[in-house]
Parts: C-alpha cells; structure tokens; sequence
C-alpha cells in the first residue's frame, strides 16, 4: 500500500487501487451513517432512481413519439420540458433546461461538454464513461468526424457536423435520423433501435 | 493556465474510451449515491467538485478514472468543512479494506431519502428573477474575452480570442454560482448562443461547414 505524501502532507490516495477505493467509499458512507446526514437506504435509493425512472429509456420513447407525430416533434423542438410531459415524463436534476436537435440527411448534431460532463440526466440518466472521457472531450470539438470513426460511425463528407459544447444552463440531446425500412412500426418497437449514443450523435439509428 | 479548462483541441491524444457503461466498478455507484445525498442535502454543489477538479494536476486528471477523481475530491471537501475527520475516515478505510464484507451501520437519518428524491426531480434552475438588458443582439459578431486564470470557469479555453455569431439571446438572467470564486459568472446575467465555424478557431482543419455552437455568459463577450 503506498503511503506517499504530496505537498501539504496528505496521503496521495489516488495513487491506490481498487480495493482501497471501495474500503474508502464504504467507509464514508458508514461516516455518514453515523454522524445522520444519509439513510440507510439512500443509497440503493439513488442507484434504483437512475436504474429505472431517469435513463436512456425516457430519451428512447421521445425520439419514437417525435418520429411518428409530425406535431409532436414540432412542440418536442420548440419546448423540450413541456413536451415530454405529454408523455408523462419528468424533468428534473440536470435537465432544467433542455433542448431538443434534430438531425436530418444534411445535418448531423453532437453534444460535448468540455469543460466536465454536463448531460440531459432526465432524457438519458446518467453520462457513461465515454462522454467523461478528457479524449473524447478534447478531440469532439476539433475533429468530430474523426471521434465517430472511434465509435464506428463513417459520415458521409457532405453532412455537416454541428456540436453543441454545452457550458451553461442548457443540456442538449439530440434527435437522430429515424432509420429506413421502419415504416409502419410502432413506437416502442422503434425505442428499442436508439441507443444512448445516438441520442447524442455518436452513432445512428439503423433497423 | 489550468489544463482542465482548455481541454478542447488537444492533439495526439490518441483514440478516445469508448467505455458505455456508467460505472464500472460497485464502489462508483455508491460514491455517486453519497455525492448525490451531499447535493440533496445541500452539503456541496456541482460547482465545489469542478473546483477540485481543476485545482488537481493535469496529468493526474487524464490518469486516473473519473469516479476515482470523485472520490478523491469529495473526501478532500468533506474534510476541509469539518464534516469528517481525516483520521476517522482513514482509520475506517483501513477497517473496510481488512473487513471488505464488514457491515455498514443501520443507523442513520430515514428522511433524507426521501429529500434526495425530490431534488432529483426538482433540480436547481439557475434562473434567477432579475431585470436584465443584454448588451449584444441576435447576428451580431462578438469576440470571446481572453479572461484571466480563475479557481473556476464556464469559458472552454478553446473559445477565447474567437469571433463567432450571436444564434440567440437567452431571454431571462442565469446564475452559475456564487458559492466559489469564478471568473465573474457568480452575478445573474445574460447568456448567448453563440455560433463559431469549426474552421474560425482551427485553421488548418480539413475544409468543411462544421459548426460549434456554445452557450456563453455575457461577461466572457465583448463586440467584434
């Protein structure tokens, strides 16, 4: 176990592995506990909440609904918040602000946030590692075609990429190309094609 | 010059992670329900952790793992507002780590979940309700400050010197924070969407009409 010490004298914890870190959160869960700033079922709580009411599912069911209701997709545009309230959707946390793009042939949305991970939690839960990561997060805006190509994604030279690098009050999701060969589905047979990705441009929606 | 804050453009970096699952190992998800009760609760805000974050090495911030970065960051505040002790928390830690299946204490406050939940889905609109005459309009050209070093910022370090497009004037004020020191993004003011060709701020890029929009407080602004 490395006991060396940085500067002002503190262990540097970082330097430890993974049994550490696991001893560390637990012990600071078990601090809390103690001195009653959690419950003792706030945790799993909190894992539940992002497992199965804020996740990618919710952004899957508005991109259906916007790709089968002209109208739909229209209100879903000019006011995010309200629209998926018709679908009995919740914002919240980290979705105070949201903004809907929509891709077409000729346009291509991304988000990135380079500053740190700012993310539509309502609409997708929970950033994966991939959006966190300083790489992506420091090539998206420079070389955004190049990025897709590691998420295996060619774009054709003549789409135009727009990216959205949010850093303020807005979180921005993108609605993608719904894809050929889907007339006449349903929309939960739809949802089921859209990956979290692709709600934030880094993949396309295929049948 | 704080790397974390210019991390757009970066060359050489190689491929990116593409890692899709949220957390990858147990521990992350725990931390991530602590760090949630701390904003639930009102023991810290988002700005708190991104101070620590851009206070840390910047070659430590690309070498170690998010949720390790969370850990680190979060202990370090926990410990310097007296919510913990040091020692109690490494004495523990040392515990865990002998005792890994170790029970946690069923102790603890049964309302705060509860309180969680709710601002999970009540968030923390940065609204404020305050009178404010945005000095740029729509169309207009605007350049983007050079701001001096600050504990924290809102303003990618990609931007700054850049001439872009005002896409929309944002119609009520925003307040980041004024719960740590900033670049003056801690007084509720305007905010811009501003549009930037890709090729305005690298220019030897391949040709092409890509775009950047960014979202900027008036005071990162001024007219080009």
């Amino acid at each position: 176990m490395s006991t060396e010490k940085d500067k002002h004298g503190h262990h540097d914890h970082l330097r430890e592995g993974e049994s550490y870190y696991a001893a560390r959160t637990k012990a600071l869960e078990s601090l809390f506990r103690e001195k009653k700033l959690i419950g003792t079922d706030t945790v799993d709580r909190v894992i539940n909440f992002f497992d199965l009411e804020m996740g990618p599912f919710n952004g899957a069911k508005v991109c259906a609904r916007a790709w089968t209701d002209g109208e739909f997709k229209k209100r879903l545009l000019d006011d995010c918040n309200a629209a998926i309230a018709e679908l009995g959707l919740r914002d919240g946390i980290e979705g105070e602000n949201l903004k809907v793009v929509e891709c077409t042939p000729k346009v291509h949305h991304m988000v990135s946030c380079t500053l740190c991970s700012c993310w539509p939690w309502p609409l997708l839960g929970l950033p994966p590692y991939w959006f966190k990561d300083p790489v992506f997060r420091a090539r998206v805006v420079r070389e955004p075609r190049e990025v897709l190509k590691d998420f295996g994604v060619e774009l054709d030279p003549s789409v135009r990429v727009e990216v959205w690098d949010s850093s303020a009050q807005i979180r921005y999701f993108v609605l993608p190309n719904r894809p050929e060969g889907t007339e006449g589905w349903d929309e939960e047979k739809l949802a089921a094609l859209i990956s979290t990705e692709a709600m934030q441009g880094l993949d396309l929606v295929t049948a | 010059m704080k790397l974390q804050q210019y991390l757009g453009g970066l060359e050489n970096l190689g491929p990116v992670n593409v890692e899709k699952r949220v957390f990858v190992e147990d521990w992350e998800a725990r931390l991530f329900g602590v760090h949630m009760t701390m904003m639930g609760t009102g023991i810290w805000a988002w700005p708190h952790l991104r101070v620590k974050a851009e206070g840390m090495n910047p070659l430590d911030y690309f070498k170690y793992r998010y949720y390790i970065k969370w850990l680190g960051g979060m202990c370090a505040f926990l410990i310097e507002r007296g919510y913990i002790d040091e020692n109690e928390l490494d004495e523990l830690t040392a515990h865990f780590l002998a005792n890994p299946d170790a029970p946690l204490p069923e102790k603890g406050n049964k309302n705060i979940t509860d309180k969680v939940v709710d601002y999970l889905w009540t968030g923390d609109d940065p609204y404020r309700d305050v009178v404010i005459n945005p000095i740029f309009r729509e169309g207009q050209r605007v350049q983007v400050k050079d701001m001096p070093s600050a504990v924290h910022t809102r303003l990618p370090g990609y931007l700054r010197n850049k001439i872009g497009v005002v896409d929309e004037v944002y119609p009520k004020a925003i307040l980041y924070s004024d719960s740590v020191p900033t670049d003056s993004v801690s007084t509720p003011q305007p905010i811009y969407r501003v549009k930037f060709m890709t090729r305005d701020i690298w220019a030897d890029i391949p040709d092409t009409d890509d775009i950047i929009y960014n979202d900027c407080f008036e005071t990162y602004l001024e007219a080009a």
